[in-house]
């Protein structure tokens, strides 16, 4: 089919998005593609939805970091980011997410917001509140394994 | 603005991983909910460390008024700000009548209600009533619209006598904290001004200023202090 003029193209925003989660969990692009397109069916509705034409681009994730890119039509950037705020877990588990920033090219976007990952994480034991603990380590953060869960730390708390 | 967190044992982040996490999200300050392991004297430190300022809190958690009223009693000298948690229709009344508390948080926790006669017992004693958009957040389904509406309903009473008011996400971990602007977008589409959920989050750093300000030595009622001001020799 013959492109459409230029006048008639949509536009698009591009959303940088940042992904955190605890160590063990395991996100993928189907999940979070998936919890974005729930989240937003659910705040938004059908139409709000449809409006915002939320699409994931690429998605990268690894030892509880992660980032993305997500195409939104100019215009519903605000839907957009509450739908994306909404999205607390993904395959049940929890994920903390943010905004780093919002461009008109994929290129700029990626440039600009893209590859800010802290470094490959380490394993190491830790003194934490007087016990020796697990903690996986990945730069400043630490997430110190406590029974059968994490426990969210940072450098500070190492003694 | 600042943000009112659950920290470890009480949540499952540490007071200082919340303070960096807050920091990077753009936050001025975070609140110190409760029950923290970390001594309130470190609070100075971690808020040197990120650059974010860390205010001591404390949230009563009682069964009901009498006990509620012992517990603000003993903790209200040791502690910067002071949260009650509402619930039933008989703590979510005390705790409007009562100036010593600071805020009042989730009054629709449980079976409360919020009503006119709370309002404005509230805005006369400068209680805070929070906004609570956990659920709003991270609920799904029946759970969520609930909270919606019960979010409008309060929205509705508060605004309309003028009630001081406080908003948070009510975090327990890092992985639950928003940023401002994601908050206040979520917020705007459930009805709210997106400035009025700004004074909201900005409240929480009055409250503290003002009571920071009561407890130093300097500060004998409202209108009074004293200050550095020599007699010179007539």
């Amino acid at each position: 089919m013959k492109h459409l003029p230029k006048h008639l193209r949509p536009r698009w925003r591009y959303v940088a998005v940042g992904l955190e989660a605890w160590p063990d969990a395991d996100v993928d692009r189907r999940g979070f593609q998936r919890a974005l397109w729930y989240g937003a069916g659910n705040l938004l509705g059908d139409t709000g939805s449809a409006d915002a034409g939320l699409k994931l681009l690429s998605f990268s994730f690894s030892d509880g970091e992660g980032e993305a890119v997500v195409r939104v039509r100019h215009g519903h950037l605000d839907d957009a980011r509450a739908a994306i705020a909404c999205v607390s877990e993904v395959d049940d588990d929890p994920v903390g997410i943010r905004i780093r920033g919002v461009s008109g090219t994929v290129r700029a976007c990626e440039e600009r917001y893209m590859g800010r990952a802290a470094g490959s994480s380490t394993q190491r034991d830790v003194a934490f509140e007087d016990a020796d603990q697990t903690a996986v380590v990945r730069g400043d953060v630490y997430d110190v394994r406590v029974g059968s869960g994490y426990v969210g730390a940072a450098a500070f708390d190492i003694e | 603005m600042y943000e009112a967190v659950h920290a470890h044992p009480d949540g499952e982040t540490t007071v200082a991983r919340h303070a960096a996490t807050a920091a990077r999200y753009g936050y001025d300050g975070v609140v110190v909910r409760t029950g923290t392991s970390a001594d309130p004297a470190t609070y100075s430190d971690i808020a040197e460390e990120y650059g974010i300022d860390v205010v001591d809190a404390v949230e009563i958690d009682a069964g009901d008024r009498t006990a509620a009223s012992g517990a603000v009693g003993s903790r209200r000298p040791d502690h910067t700000l002071v949260c009650v948690v509402g619930g039933d229709d008989g703590l979510n009344r005390y705790a409007v009548e009562e100036p010593r508390i600071d805020v009042l948080v989730r009054p629709n926790g449980d079976s409360g209600g919020f009503n006119h006669v709370l309002a404005k017992a509230a805005r006369d004693n400068g209680v805070h009533v929070e906004f609570d958009f956990g659920p709003v957040l991270r609920a799904t389904g029946g759970k969520r619209v609930r909270a919606l509406s019960d979010l409008r309903k309060l929205r509705e009473i508060v605004t309309y006598y003028d009630a001081p008011h406080v908003v948070s996400a009510n975090a327990t971990s890092h992985l639950e904290l928003r940023p401002p602007r994601e908050l206040v977008a979520v917020a705007e589409r459930a009805g709210f001004d997106p400035e009025w959920v700004r004074d909201g989050l900005r409240a929480w750093r009055e409250i503290a200023e003002r009571n920071r300000e009561r407890r130093s030595g300097a500060f004998i009622e409202p209108g009074v202090r004293r200050g550095r001001h020599e007699e010179t020799g007539r």
